[in-house]
Order: structure tokens, then C-alpha cells, then sequence
């Protein structure tokens, strides 16, 4: 087999997983901050708390997922804004893997598909059980 | 007490010193919450989070300038996800006393740090079959000397189960485990020192989320712990990895292993006095 990389064919791969990676931590830091400010706007200081609420907990991270972005709208909640940077910043590797199974169907890489649905598989078994 | 802009501003300070070094940022700001009175399971929880951020914002460039191997990088995934998954619940069970000890010996990897940088690369004589049957190689411009350099894999299995301890190490301890990554990829896989750091840092993100789906919902993730950590080191790793081509200080390792040696002796005076 010859090297490929530099072949016009992974590049393709390359740009779009450097971009997925940005975007998501962009997105991420963005929501955090928000979230940080919005929590001294509420509480007044910025201490770092021991309270029970600020302590994430659920089942399913899919389940935890779609109920956190239901509360968003019209939210000032500061913990809900960090939370769901939480979930953008968990998304961003995951959707980076996903993304990679997809493309190397595309170009018929067929044991990088198993490769990459075997971490897609433990991630997913992971994230919906803990 | 620590408060969420002190913890934030250290963050960017350890997060530029850990990508200047390329020690990393977490496996010394985990220890620094510690002894700023933060439980070490909550400060571990914490640090995993953050290093996906880090690492997938250090990660883009190197993804971008086509140096990470995306399929070595799937393949070794497979090993280090599974070993953080391990990592993670062992750390949610175990009392915290084993996890000062095992922070005080794996800090020890810092300094194990390879100087391999400025060898030119030699590809071994022969590739084992799966590294072989999965095209365990490929080829990246190296801007220093202006060559396309091609690079084969090998001791592939070897090198996956040096890469499950790692990811183990990772998901234990929420760091990234980045040195210790960078040996098993350059003395086992024998891959070329810049591929191995690219290829590392793409792979730490994976690991970390590994690690995170375990903390996730254990009741450890502090998000007024975790937000000025996530934010801060990523902040801090993106303006070191600007000023990495233009100040390469080696000052500053030492400083860096400095601070390693005192942090081992914080963790060890923690485990002791907890007997």
C-alpha cells in the first residue's frame, strides 16, 4: 500500500475535522464565559461552591443532552449556560468521529470504518450508561 | 479560598507554560488545586474536561498542516479509550489516598521527555503485519528542512498496549499524558517526533472524552471548578502554541520541572499525612 496522505485524499478529512474542532471549542469557551458572567450577575461573587447544584448530575448524557437544550430559550441560568458548554465540548470529538466513520465509507477505507465504529460504539455505550 | 477568577488566571498561566514546554497544562494544575484545598477527585473530574479543549484547539493547527496521522491516530484511539474508561472508574472507586501516590510517580514521566526533536528520522527496516495491513504510515512536509519526509509504523501491537496504559494513566488522573505518549509513539511505533507530538495531541482529546463520559455523571464534575479550568487552559494553550516558534526557552523547562518537583513532594506529603 502507498502512502496517501499527502494524496489529495485525506486532506479533505483534514480540513473538515481541523474546522469541527475549532468551531466546537469556540463555541464551547463562548458558552462558558457567558455562563461565568452571568453567574456573578446572579450571585454576586465569584466563588467556587460546594452546593449540590453545581455539581452536573443525570443518567444518559443523549437524554441530559436534549433536556438541557429545552431549558435554553429565554434562560439566564449561569449553570445552564456552562453545562451546555460542557455538552458542546463532549460533542466535538464525538462528532469528529462520527465524521471520520462517514468518510471512510466514502472512500471505501473499509477497516478504518471498523476502526472508527468501535470507538463510536464504546464512546456511545459509555456516554448512555454512566 | 480559591475563587473562580484565581483558579481562571492560573489557568492560562499553566496552560501557556504547559504548550511553551509541551509538558502539559493539567498534570500540574491538578496538583495546585489540590493543595489549594480542592478534593483531588473533583480537581481530576475537572482536568479531564479541560483537556479536551486544549487539546482539540492545540490539535486543529496540526490537523490543518496535514502533520497528524488521522488513521494512526484511529487506530491507537482504540486502545487509549478503553484504558480511560478503566482509568476513570477505578478513580470514582478507590479511596483518595492511592490517587496522591499515583499522581507523585506519573508526574515522574515529565521529565523522561525524549530529546529527539532534532534527529533526523530513520524508518525501521521492517513493519509488523497489522501495521502493514492497516497502512500504518504516511508522509508530512517538514517546514525545518524542507522535505517531505515519509515515515513507516511498526510494533503495532506493543504499541497499542503501551497506548491502553496511557490512556489508563490519562483517564486515573485527568491529564492528558502527553510525554508518556510521545515515548511509546516514538520508541515503539518509531514514528518521527513531529508526527508523534501532532498525532498525540489529536488522540488526548479522544481519551479525555473517554475519561469525561465516566466522570460525567459521577457526581464529581464541579462546574464552578470546571468552567474557569476549561476556559482559562485553552486560552493559555492557544497563545502558547503563537508564541511557540518564537520563544523556545529553556529556562523555562526548568522552571516547568521545578514546580514538577515540588508538586511531587505536595502529593507525597498529602498521601503520607492522609495514612
Amino acid at each position: 500500500m502507498t502512502t496517501r496522505n499527502l494524496g489529495s485524499g485525506e486532506s479533505k478529512l483534514e480540513t473538515i475535522i481541523s474546522y469541527i474542532l475549532i468551531i466546537g471549542v469556540l463555541i464551547s469557551v463562548v458558552l462558558e464565559v457567558i455562563g461565568i458572567a452571568l453567574f456573578y450577575a446572579t450571585y454576586g461573587n465569584l466563588q467556587i461552591s460546594q452546593d449540590k447544584s453545581v455539581f452536573i448530575s443525570g443518567q444518559n448524557f443523549f437524554a441530559f443532552t436534549l433536556d438541557q437544550f429545552q431549558h435554553l430559550f429565554g434562560s439566564q441560568n449561569a449553570l445552564l449556560f456552562i453545562t451546555l458548554g460542557l455538552i458542546i465540548l463532549i460533542l466535538t470529538p464525538y462528532i469528529r468521529a462520527i465524521t471520520s466513520a462517514i468518510y471512510f465509507a466514502w472512500e471505501k477505507h473499509y477497516k478504518y470504518v471498523l476502526i472508527t465504529l468501535f470507538v463510536i460504539i464504546v464512546l456511545t455505550a459509555s456516554l448512555a450508561l454512566h | 479560598m480559591l475563587d473562580i477568577v484565581t483558579l481562571l488566571l492560573m489557568s492560562i498561566v499553566v496552560g501557556l507554560l504547559g504548550s511553551l514546554t509541551g509538558l502539559g497544562g493539567a498534570s500540574i494544575l491538578i496538583p495546585i488545586m489540590v493543595l489549594l484545598g480542592i478534593p483531588v477527585k473533583e480537581a481530576v473530574a475537572c482536568g479531564m474536561v479541560a483537556i479536551i479543549a486544549t487539546s482539540s484547539g492545540a490539535a486543529s493547527s496540526f490537523v490543518k498542516e496535514r502533520i497528524t496521522n488521522i488513521k494512526l491516530a484511529m487506530y491507537l484511539e482504540m486502545f487509549t479509550i478503553v484504558g480511560a474508561i478503566a482509568g476513570a472508574t477505578i478513580t470514582v472507586i478507590i479511596a483518595p489516598i492511592f490517587l496522591y501516590f499515583l499522581f507523585a510517580a506519573f508526574l515522574l514521566t515529565s521529565f523522561m521527555k525524549v530529546r529527539s526533536s532534532f534527529k533526523t528520522y530513520t524508518p525501521p527496516e521492517k513493519q509488523d503485519r497489522i501495521a502493514k495491513w492497516l497502512g500504518l504510515e504516511g508522509s508530512f512536509y517538514d517546514e525545518s528542512t524542507d522535505q517531505v519526509i515519509k515515515y513507516k509504523c511498526t510494533n503495532s501491537v506493543l504499541g497499542g498496549l503501551g497506548m491502553f496504559v496511557a490512556g489508563l494513566a490519562a483517564g486515573m488522573l485527568g491529564i492528558g499524558a502527553g510525554a508518556f505518549k510521545v515515548i511509546v509513539h516514538e520508541k515503539v511505533l518509531k514514528m518521527p517526533a513531529k508526527v508523534s507530538s501532532a498525532t498525540s495531541t489529536f488522540i488526548i482529546g479522544m481519551t479525555a472524552l473517554a475519561g469525561v463520559s465516566v466522570y460525567l455523571f459521577s457526581g464529581l464534575l464541579n462546574v464552578t471548578l470546571m468552567a474557569p479550568m476549561a476556559v482559562g487552559t485553552t486560552i493559555g494553550a492557544v497563545f502558547g502554541g503563537r508564541l511557540l516558534n518564537k520563544v523556545r526557552d529553556r529556562n523555562l523547562r526548568i522552571l516547568f520541572l521545578v514546580i514538577v518537583t515540588l508538586l511531587i513532594i505536595q502529593m507525597l506529603y498529602k498521601g503520607v499525612t492522609a495514612l
